[in-house]
């Protein structure tokens, strides 16, 4: 019986081969754009929030400044400064900070061999690279008993290392900053960074245990701290809590905003989320639609087939079908058309994407596609649903009718 | 085989009605060859429709071999027709995108027959009605009364007791009818229970006995 079904079937396809080509390029051309569609937007979406957390993830840094209000019994201009170990003694002062780190930024000479480079050397401590995602290629970043004993080790940027080392290893190098010597423990993987403060991006630096940094060039004041809130969503009264405590130790008013100088980049990323969320929408919105016009293109097929199909339904009907086998070879029909149309068009969609992801031009802009599965099985299931819909209504009507009458047509 | 009491048919034609057929008795043995006969909407085809079970009657009672028709269900009446009736329409009505072959096979699709079965006996009609060579051919390849060959082969897939044959060769120029009309006697001989609506009194000849239609009633 399922093979005679099946006889029917494949028949029945074969035979009318313009049907069969329509229904499949409406459901291949709405699968495709959906897949692609979704991948690229959701490939620009990584994208950027990979070089949105370039600079760093979660994260607050602070410039102590000039006080622009008098303030117990100073004038304005009084400078507002902190010492590294008064910022890494904040987060036991103030409750709400993750992870807190000292910055101390000065353009130095450095060189290897025939190279020197006058770039940025950043003193900071480890907690730095979690919040900066400074992460090591090879080696290490700088580790806390560096930074107790104060050793000359140094964790540079993927650029600094290529103009000092021109592709041969670096871990475990000397080289020396402002003549001193200093080993290289780590460099740093490379990353796509949106934004920046104080001094090169970080491809370009070299990162130093602050104590080192203190004590080499005779520096007790940070250029700034940076740090990383518990509550990502919650920064607004810790930097209020923040300042008012800086305000009483360090004598500036608490709505002297200047006086400490803060960047609160969580915000933007707040910002960034939920851009990004009507992003998706705003996809997921464009994708139903060309869903719905890939739908309404096979709903349209398929009655368009019943209709010119009445007499062949009529005449199956006259030599003895049942009603449930007509509906059933119009839904099979459908559903292995949808199925088969639907894998085409990942097909296509994979073959786009993967041949898009070869360019590099296209993969700076909007990242690396992926067809995401989930995507791609919920639109053939869409596709199904709304096929076998329309396909299933008007096969009814016909196989409802009396055979005379279908064959009347 | 086939027994009508009082079968009336009345068509609604949006507020009018028309009464196609106005209390029709006809009782038909098994093995015998019938002719209807009657002029041009005088009733014939509803009557065959209904004794092909391709239509049910408005009242009155149809038995068929022994069973009521009138009460049966829609796959009932389609299992009917695909066991117990083989029906010859005058315009054919055959799948025209399917070969010779393939609507030979058609009633066999729905009934469970293997693949072997079917094959065999397609084979054997193909012969029987002498068209083998051209199994392969669509039906628009095929003259008219190749067609209406092909069609009897099918009717006759599933060895059906009764054969209805509604104006079988009405469409068909005469040396072709008389063909077709050889292979009508060939199956009645058999054994077969054999109804044929006709115009053609020379067709009609060819039967044991012939019913006429007038509005709808049998006259004589
Ligand atoms: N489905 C239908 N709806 C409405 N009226 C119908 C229908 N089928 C048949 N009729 C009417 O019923 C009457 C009998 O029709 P039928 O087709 O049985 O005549 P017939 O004897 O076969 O005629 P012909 O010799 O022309 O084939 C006609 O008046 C016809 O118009
Ligand atoms: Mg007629």
């Amino acid at each position: 019986m399922i093979a005679a079904f099946l006889v029917n079937f494949l028949r029945d396809l074969r035979r009318q081969p313009l049907r069969t080509v329509l229904t499949l390029s409406g459901v291949v051309w709405g699968t495709f754009s959906v897949a692609v569609l979704i991948a690229f937007g959701a490939s620009v979406h990584r994208m950027q929030i990979k070089r949105a957390h370039g600079m760093g993830q979660n994260l607050v840094i602070a410039w102590p400044s000039r006080t622009t209000m008098p303030y117990g019994g100073f004038l304005k201009g009084h400078v507002v400064r902190l010492s590294a170990e008064d910022v890494e003694a904040l987060p036991s002062r103030v409750s709400g900070i993750r992870r807190i780190s000292p910055e101390f930024i000065l353009p130095r000479r450095i060189r290897f061999g025939r190279q020197e480079l006058n770039n940025s050397v950043r003193g900071v401590n480890p907690a730095f690279a979690v919040m900066r995602n400074t992460i090591p290629q090879t080696g290490r970043f700088i580790d806390p008993s560096d930074l107790e004993r104060r050793r000359r080790v140094c964790f540079i940027g993927n650029t600094l290392a290529q103009d000092l080392f021109r592709g041969d290893t670096a871990v475990g190098r000397d080289i020396f900053i402002e003549g001193v010597p200093f080993i290289v423990v780590g460099v740093m993987k490379e990353k796509q960074q949106n934004s920046n403060y104080s001094g090169q991006r970080d491809e370009h630096c070299a990162f130093i245990p602050w104590t080192t940094f203190s004590a080499l060039y005779g520096e007790k004041y940070v250029s700034n701290f940076l740090f990383q809130p518990e509550d990502p969503a919650g920064s607004k009264p810790l930097i209020r809590d923040l300042r008012r405590l800086l305000g009483r130790r360090l004598g500036f008013d608490p709505r002297d905003e200047d006086a400490l100088f803060i960047w609160d980049v969580t915000e933007l990323e707040q910002k960034f989320i939920a851009f990004f969320a009507a992003f998706t929408i705003f996809l997921g919105v464009i994708g139903s639609f060309t869903l719905l016009v890939g739908g309404v293109g096979v709903a349209s097929i398929m009655l368009v087939v019943v209709e010119e199909r009445t007499r062949e339904i009529g005449v199956k009907l006259a030599v003895g079908a049942k009603r449930r086998t007509i509906l059933r070879q119009f839904f099979a029909e459908a559903q292995a058309l949808i199925l088969f149309g639907g894998g085409i068009g990942f097909l296509l969609a994979s073959l786009a994407v993967a041949a898009t992801s070869r360019i590099k031009a296209v993969t700076d802009s909007v990242g690396t596609p992926v067809i995401d599965p989930v995507v791609s099985v919920s639109t053939v299931a869409v596709l199904l649903l709304i096929g076998t819909v329309s396909g299933l209504m008007p096969a009814r009507r016909a196989a409802a009718v009396d055979p005379i009458q279908a064959l009347r047509k | 085989m086939i027994t009508c009491r009082a079968i009336t048919k009345v068509f609604a034609m949006g507020t009018a009605k028309l009464e196609a057929l106005r209390g029709v008795d006809i009782a038909i043995e098994a093995g015998e060859f019938i002719s209807i006969m009657g002029p041009s909407g005088s009733g014939k085809s509803t009557l065959m429709n209904i004794i092909g079970c391709l239509d049910t009657p408005t009242a009155g009672t149809y038995l068929l071999d022994g069973r009521e028709v009138a009460g049966m269900t829609f796959d009932q009446l389609a299992e009917a027709r695909n066991r117990k009736i083989g029906f010859v329409f005058q315009n054919f009505n055959l799948l025209p995108y399917a070969s010779a072959y393939e609507n030979i096979e058609l009633p066999m699709l729905f009934n469970g027959k293997s693949a072997r079965q079917r094959r065999q006996r397609v084979e054997e009609l193909l012969a029987q009605v002498g068209l083998a060579d051209w199994r392969r051919h669509r039906p628009s390849e095929l003259s008219g009364g190749q067609q209406q060959r092909i069609a009897i082969a099918r009717a006759l897939a599933n060895d059906p007791p009764v054969i209805l044959a509604d104006e079988p060769t009405g469409n068909l120029d005469s040396a072709s009818g008389e063909e077709i009309m050889a292979l009508f006697n060939g199956l009645w001989r058999q054994g077969r229970t054999l109804v044929m609506v006709t115009h053609d009194p020379k067709i009609a000849a060819h039967s044991q006995r012939t019913v006429k239609l007038l509005d709808g009633r049998v006259v004589a």
